[in-house]
């Protein structure tokens, strides 16, 4: 490992030679080395047509005990960001983060990812798109690797597609990849759902009716700064649901009108939820 | 003979103490009496500064966060220009032994000489006490206190939350805006945010 690192640092310069050196035409990339893992670029499908959009998929593979953040990074840390360099007609969309977990001790708390995690990239298609040339997409990226310490990585990812007339056809070597990476997004709040957001003095009390009895749920806010990252969540099973009491942040200074999060279910599912809040006047 | 084996019982009881009583301290309130033994030798009581303002400064040397404002010399610049506008400046180390940024006396003093760095004193919190105290998440987390001990900054050195060295020239200094503002007379604007950086290395800590 040392030795990899030594060779290729985390300089631009070195991760591009290294992804032009091993993929002159090859789809998907080959895993480009981070601090303590590897990062792959990959596409959903086998070329790219006009007017089809795809997913672009970042693949993190981590070493043991390390980890990367989620789109909220929690108490430390930051989220990965990614850099876009695509030919004209193609637009990148907003990353699709899967559910994260929580890291950390009592007193430090941070939301994130081990071992592998795939973030999705929709990528936009003009109708107009056309190329008689295959296209390069890039993405610089740049990515905090944390155990015990932290150890900012850079990347330069590279993915050469062909451009055809005709629909285009799944890669069946990212196929599985996709899947999973699909599986661990979190989905919509069902419709027959009933949320309610009840706040108090030092407390928001989310109480959901889901339709049956749920003995464990783990709420992760979007936003910095909303509800206390170390505070435990009590869950109180109720008929058809549950309530969750989520202390607030003490950075939390002004009013909030609405929570937005991803809360994960006993059954591991997990869900992407909007909701207002509501004074109950014990405020 | 007893004593030799109470002390360290003691010392445990009270650790636990502090451990256990740790909740934050939110700006506007008093900022909570320590006393710790500097790199320097010395001893420094945050209540023989009343009448000053005190910045404190979560500082890990290995922490990449903490490197960006040391490597683009951000950070001696704030400590030379407060220190010398009478401000009392505590780096605090809270790393345990064995964690990154956990350093001795003697390396703490290599690594100021090092960086050129400016400090009042920095404070050798390897128990965690101060941190815990405080509550602080990260490190560089600051706090700023000002002359009757009340905490009026605690937050994020700045509003650019990377380790890039180029986000330095134009972020927004939330140590300079405060002690400006609360210096000239004025309401300090932005009170809290969050700390961003490394995680504080506690004995605790498994990340």
């Amino acid at each position: 490992m040392l030795v990899r690192r030594a060779i290729f640092g985390f300089s631009l310069a070195s991760a591009l030679g290294f992804v032009l050196l091993t993929c002159g035409t090859c789809t998907p990339a080959e895993g480009t080395p981070i601090p303590h893992g590897t990062l792959e670029l990959v596409a959903e499908n086998q070329w790219i047509a006009a007017g089809h959009d795809f997913d672009l998929g970042l693949h993190f593979e981590l070493e043991n005990g390390w980890h990367i953040y989620w789109i909220n990074p929690g108490d430390s840390g930051e989220p990965p960001r990614v850099k876009w360099q695509l030919p004209a007609g193609l637009t990148a969309g907003t990353l699709q983060w899967p559910a994260p977990r929580r890291l950390g001790t009592p007193s430090i708390v941070d939301f994130g990812y081990q071992d592998a995690v795939t973030l999705i990239a929709p990528m936009r298609v003009d109708s107009s798109f056309a190329s008689r040339q295959p296209v390069s997409i890039i993405a610089q990226v740049k990515v905090l690797v944390c155990r015990e310490m932290c150890i900012p990585g850079n990347a330069q990812l590279s993915l050469t597609l062909p451009v055809k007339s005709e629909s285009p056809a799944r890669d069946t070597r990212t196929r599985n990849l996709f899947t999973a990476a699909r599986k661990s997004l979190p989905r919509p709040a069902p419709a027959n759902w009933k949320l309610n957001l009840d706040e108090e003095r030092h407390t928001f009390v989310l109480t959901a009716n889901v339709g049956h009895e749920i003995s464990q749920a783990d709420f992760f806010p979007l936003a910095e700064s909303q509800i206390s990252n170390t505070a435990s969540q009590k869950l109180l099973p109720v008929a058809g649901g549950f309530r969750l009491t989520l202390q607030k942040s003490d950075q939390l200074l002004k009013p909030i009108e609405r929570l937005k999060g991803v809360l994960v279910l006993s059954d591991g599912r997990s869900y992407l939820i909007v909701v207002r809040v509501s004074k109950t006047g014990k405020a | 003979m007893k004593r030799s084996i109470l002390y360290p019982i003691l010392i445990a009881l009270l650790l636990c103490a502090v451990s256990k009583v740790y909740s934050a301290v939110k700006a506007g309130e008093a900022a909570p009496e320590f006393a710790a033994a500097a790199s320097n030798g010395k001893s420094y009581r945050l209540s023989d500064y009343r009448g000053k303002y005190v910045v404190l400064e979560w500082h890990n040397n290995g922490c990449p966060y903490v490197g960006k404002h040391y490597k683009s010399g951000n950070m001696q610049r704030l400590q030379k220009e407060w220190t010398g506008r009478g401000v009392v400046w505590f780096t605090i180390l809270s790393s345990a032994p064995g964690k990154q940024g956990y350093l001795t006396a003697s390396e703490e003093n290599e690594y100021l000489t090092k960086m050129q760095a400016a400090p009042t004193a920095a404070l050798l919190d390897a128990t965690g006490g101060i941190g815990h105290q405080y509550d602080a998440k990260t490190s560089p987390q600051m706090i700023v206190i000002n002359p009757q001990g009340v905490v009026i900054y605690d937050g994020a050195i700045d509003n650019k939350p990377t380790t890039d060295l180029e986000d330095v020239p134009g972020a927004t200094n939330y140590v300079s805006l405060a002690l400006e503002q609360a210096m000239a007379g004025k309401e300090v604007t932005t009170t809290t945010t969050r700390p961003y950086g490394c995680s504080v290395k506690y004995a605790d800590s498994a990340h």
